[in-house]
């Protein structure tokens, strides 16, 4: 049933979402010499100055601090590239482009650290909020096209996005799948009584379906 | 069974359905037009939807439908759902019609259900992502409690994710560590 008494079942905080994003790999160019470092999820470095590496974000944003590299911002986040996706999403209604599972963590986090090594700061943050909020429209415009209960299939939807939808599109199809069983099975009239028939029989008027 | 401990669940069977009885049944003190303590056959009488269903399954009565699906709210469903106020004619509307489905006679019951659910659903995601959450409060004291649910839900996702991009403190301190430690002497 859908009418639990606590609504608080997103999943995820969005800065849960965050510390996820984190563990994806960027390049980044240390300054400083330094040993290889051995994680749990894979060794990373040695560090020599010049000379780039692919480190998780959260190990890159760290050095960052300290002033020990600079970041190469990832190939989609170009000028060029962001302005062909936001084409792209504007023009299709129904389809999203492929952009990194954690796109809208990633800019942030880059944006919010390293505005330094992103060329064109500004205008990659006005895109990449321009593209986020064209794909959340665009997703919830493809929510309300939802007739009952089918699979939904909407590719390349990002961490984020999904995260934000999540609570509301549980409910709103537990609750479609709770309404649409009683049509299926019609032939209940065999088990109500010939009395019972008489008793309610008030004018039945079909409901127009939409 | 299931949802023994639910306390909608509960709530939902408290909903009272006017019923017919077949038998008469004596020693009872439901109905409050009778002269002795007892239902005459034909009486028709309010009772809870938990009473009414055992009673049902025994067939001493049948049920009608409750004032809550009558002609006047189903024109108004058919009109605009999205602005009905289902909340004041019953706040589990969609709860009770589904438990109460199967034990009437009529079918357009389940179709008005989903009917309703569906146009109602669509403007409770156009307003939740879109409209300000002061203009939408007129608009919420139409919702069932379901709805509400659903509505609060949508708006708490995306308020946290608001508030993520509007950024602030990274790390928050955890509950327990901003307790004093109790003397425990």
């Amino acid at each position: 049933m859908a009418g639990q008494t606590d609504p608080h079942i997103s999943l995820f905080s969005p800065q849960e979402i965050e510390f996820m994003a984190e563990d994806e790999l960027v390049e980044i160019v240390p300054n400083m010499n330094m040993e290889q470092l051995n994680f749990i999820s894979g060794d990373f470095g040695r560090f020599i100055p010049q000379i780039p590496t692919k480190v998780p974000l959260w190990l890159a944003v760290a050095l960052k601090r300290r002033g020990k590299c600079t970041f190469r911002p990832p190939g989609w986040m170009s000028v060029d590239n962001l302005t062909q996706i936001l084409e792209a999403e504007r023009e299709s209604q129904s389809t999203f482009q492929a952009l990194p599972f954690s796109y809208v963590e990633i800019a942030r986090l880059l944006i919010d650290h390293a505005r330094d090594d992103i060329p064109d700061m500004f205008m990659v943050r006005s895109l990449v909020e321009d593209i986020r909020d064209v794909r959340l429209h665009k997703l919830e415009t493809n929510l309300g096209s939802f007739q009952g209960t089918s699979a939904v299939k909407i590719s390349n939807v990002s961490a984020m996005e999904v995260n934000i939808v999540r609570p509301f599109v549980r409910r709103a199809l537990e609750a479609f799948y709770k309404h649409d069983k009683p049509e299926a099975d019609v032939d209940r009239d065999t088990r109500s009584s010939r009395q019972q028939r008489e008793a309610n029989n008030e004018p039945r008027r079909p409901l127009r379906q939409r | 069974m299931a949802k023994y401990y639910d306390i909608d669940d509960i709530l939902v069977e408290e909903e009272f359905v006017p019923v017919l009885f077949h038998k008469t049944a004596n020693g009872v003190t439901i109905d409050p037009s009778a002269e002795t303590n007892c239902a005459e056959q034909g009486a028709k009488v309010e009772v809870p939807f938990w009473l009414a269903h055992e009673l049902h399954m025994r067939q001493a009565v049948s049920i009608n439908l409750p004032a809550c699906f009558d002609q006047k709210t189903r024109l108004e469903v058919q009109a605009d759902a999205a602005y009905v106020d289902l909340r004041s004619r019953c706040s589990y509307f969609y709860e009770f019609g589904c438990k109460l489905e199967p034990l009437v006679t009529d079918r357009t019951l389940g179709i008005l259900l989903s009917t309703a659910f569906k146009i109602r659903y669509k403007e409770a995601l156009t307003k939740v992502y879109t409209a300000a959450h002061i203009t939408a409060s007129k608009y919420l004291s139409f919702l069932t409690k379901e709805e509400t649910n659903l509505y609060e839900a949508a708006h708490l996702s995306m308020t946290a994710f608001r508030k993520w991009r509007a950024g602030g403190p990274r790390l928050e301190r955890a509950l327990i560590l901003g307790r004093k430690r109790k003397d425990s002497n």
